[in-house]
């Protein structure tokens, strides 16, 4: 295993390697914890890296080794005596590389993903750093497309109450509740799997809290200045104390299609069932999901929730049979 | 004795090297000159060996982006006993007339914070770093909006690579109602993330068509062929995949009736246009919709298509019959 996995840790010094030499020439003197923290490893995986770099250099001569001047150097005491890098002697690596074709596709889609984030479109730098990439790429960078997603009033007030720091008010419509008017202060808006989500501090519960904009109707900027804006961000789907655990199983070929929900820490899979533990602030709430895989989701426990997704299913089925009872549920 | 030179010294030197030459390296001299081969050679290693090894760090160079030029012997360019190896500085450098802005960087560094698979992430994080080494201090973060990409898909990878590679790649793809997987071949044109779905599209040989294919319906393992194709045919294929779904989804509407008030009536509203009785939900993909729909049980009937119907009914149908038990009374 160790064996297959050095190479690939061989490529990737490279890669820092000519990146690396650029942006210590570029800024001259920079601290061991900086440069660590820009290219993300360790100060002493930066501090080994850095002292390797003084036996790299030009090919000597058969038979001969390589003189000083064709090495690169550093300075030593600095290094030594104050964490900090500087390259004293250099012998190529000059310039920053082009970008790899995965670097380029990496950013290009996430460039696309971001350009509906009214911070970013309003900046209309998009298209321009588009065509940058695709020129400053080393080779064609396979096309990744990421379709763009709608942004309407809603999605439009609540990026502004992020931008502002102002509070922001709504109607919230929770599935099988009833309709809350909430005042959040919001934190951050998380865009996952097309979803757009509210993530703040809700005056009403006075607790972090996620709201899903789907969900919200109205609305409004208000004049209150948010008050929690540096508090910690929840976990974007993580288990609330107060929630209940509902068992499932189901097929392990649709379990990707759980996607958050599902982790090491709560799954398990044998011989091709995946049973897992979710969490639910109402146990019920899963009639929601066993339909999602195709029948293929069973609830286990607790029996609330087996009764609730059959029942769920069967509302459901009865709208084919006596049409007129459309408006059940 | 001679201490073992790491693999990343060894290949840095190389580049080191062969940027340094203008007319070339020989394959000879690099192994005995190069620090990392050099030692080796004078260890005794075979030459054989030294040379295999040489290829794949070639290839690994090529994997960064750093471009290894071969410069044959022009009388016969297959032959590559004398060929000279060298790395032209004017297509390793980053070209100098492109120029980002602080602004552009903020803009950037929220673009690489997108990925949550690993590789990706590295990727667009190396990306973001080659900008700043240009001594480039962004503005101020963007802060207040995490936008994610998720990729789990086990065939995203060998498809970005086929299509990198313009190669042929053939695979096991099951359609949902059908038996058993059908094997594809196909030449891969651009991956698509449309409704949170990864999709690949290209053309299917055997049809020679254009196909779109959702990758959580590949069954098993992607295989890259030596086969390659004409990379013109990727010129617009992102732009030509996207309208095609969205020609797809104005073409197929469902016709459903939702309860008002309801998590349904939100959901699908949003996509919705109303109808004379309910509403019109485009789709381009039957099953996905089905998936959806059964999911508010209830809240939504289906008045047609017929096929989407009897799809939604399926579910139901086997929703009850999973979580009914004969010795669970009500």
């Amino acid at each position: 295993m160790s064996a297959q996995s050095k190479p690939l840790l061989a490529s990737d010094r490279v890669r820092v390697y000519l990146t690396l030499v650029p942006y210590l020439l570029e800024l001259g003197q920079v601290s061991l914890a900086e440069a660590a923290e820009e290219f993300g490893v360790t100060p002493n995986e930066m501090r080994q890296m850095v002292e390797k770099l003084t036996v790299i250099g030009l090919p000597g001569d058969a038979g001969f080794w390589q003189q000083p001047q064709e090495l690169f150097d550093i300075n030593w005491d600095l290094l030594d005596q104050e964490d900090v890098i500087e390259i004293t002697n250099d012998v190529a690596l000059r310039r920053v590389p082009r970008f790899t074709a995965r670097e380029a596709a990496a950013l290009l889609a996430g460039l696309q993903m971001v350009a509906a984030v009214p911070a970013v479109s309003d900046s209309g730098l998009v298209s321009g750093l588009i065509s940058k990439l695709s020129r400053g790429a080393a080779d064609a960078p396979a096309e990744v497309v990421v379709a763009p997603s709608a942004v309407d009033e809603v999605r439009q007030v609540v990026s502004r109450a992020v931008q502002q720091g102002v509070a922001v008010s709504f109607t919230y419509q929770a599935p099988d509740a009833a309709p809350t008017t909430r005042t959040v202060d919001p934190v951050q808006i998380l865009i996952t799997n097309a979803q757009w989500y509210l993530q703040g501090w809700c005056h009403m519960r006075e607790a972090m809290r996620t709201f899903h904009l789907d969900r919200v109707s109205d609305a409004r900027l208000t004049d209150i200045p948010i008050t929690h804006a540096g508090d910690q961000v929840p976990e974007a789907f993580a288990a609330v104390d107060d929630e209940g655990e509902v068992r499932v199983r189901l097929p392990e070929r649709v379990a990707p299609l759980l996607g958050d929900f599902l982790t090491p820490e709560n799954a398990e899979a044998v011989d091709g069932i995946v049973t897992a533990r979710l969490r639910l602030a109402d146990p019920r709430g899963i009639k929601r999901f066993a339909g999602r895989f195709g029948c293929a989701l069973e609830v286990i426990e607790p029996a609330i929730a087996r009764t609730a997704a059959r029942e769920w299913a069967a509302a459901g089925l009865a709208l084919y049979r006596d049409p007129d009872q459309g408006d059940a549920g | 004795m001679a201490t073992r030179i790491p693999a990343e010294e060894r290949l840095t030197n190389l580049v080191v090297a062969l940027m340094a030459t203008e007319i070339g390296l020989t394959k000879q001299q690099i192994l005995d000159n190069v620090s990392g081969y050099r030692q080796r050679a004078d260890a005794g290693a075979r030459s054989d060996a030294l040379e295999k090894m040489f290829e794949r760090d070639k290839d690994e160079l090529r994997t960064l982006g750093v471009p290894v030029e071969t410069i044959g012997d022009p009388a016969d360019p297959n032959d590559l006993r004398e060929a000279r190896y060298r790395i032209p500085q004017a297509e390793y450098d980053l070209p100098g007339d492109i120029e980002f802005t602080p602004a552009e960087l903020a803009v950037l560094q929220l673009a690489g914070s997108v990925w949550s698979a690993e590789s990706a992430s590295g990727d667009a994080k190396a990306g973001v770093r080659k900008i700043r080494a240009l001594g480039i201090d962004g503005d101020e973060p963007i802060i207040g909006f995490a936008p994610r990409i998720t990729a789990r898909d086990a065939a995203f990878p060998q498809l970005q690579e086929a299509i990198e590679k313009c190669r042929v790649v053939v695979f096991d793809y099951l359609k949902p109602g059908e038996e058993s997987p059908r094997r594809r071949s196909i030449r891969p044109l651009a991956l698509v993330d449309y409704e949170a779905r990864w999709h690949v599209y290209g053309v299917d040989v055997d049809i020679e068509a254009d196909r779109m294919f959702l990758l959580s319906r590949i069954v098993g393992d992607v295989r890259i062929t030596p086969t390659s194709f004409d990379p013109d045919l990727r010129d617009g294929a992102g732009e030509r995949a996207l309208s095609g779904l969205e020609r797809v989804a104005a073409q197929n509407a469902a016709l459903l009736e939702v309860t008002p008030g309801t998590e349904a009536a939100l959901r699908l509203g949003r996509r919705a246009s109303p109808a004379t009785q309910g509403i019109h939900v485009p789709f381009v993909d039957l099953h996905i919709l089905a998936d959806e729909l059964a999911s508010y049980g209830p809240e939504v009937r289906v008045v047609e298509p017929a096929a989407l119907r009897d799809a939604v009914i399926a579910r139901l149908t086997a929703v009850v019959a999973a979580n009914s038990d004969p010795e669970e009374s009500r």
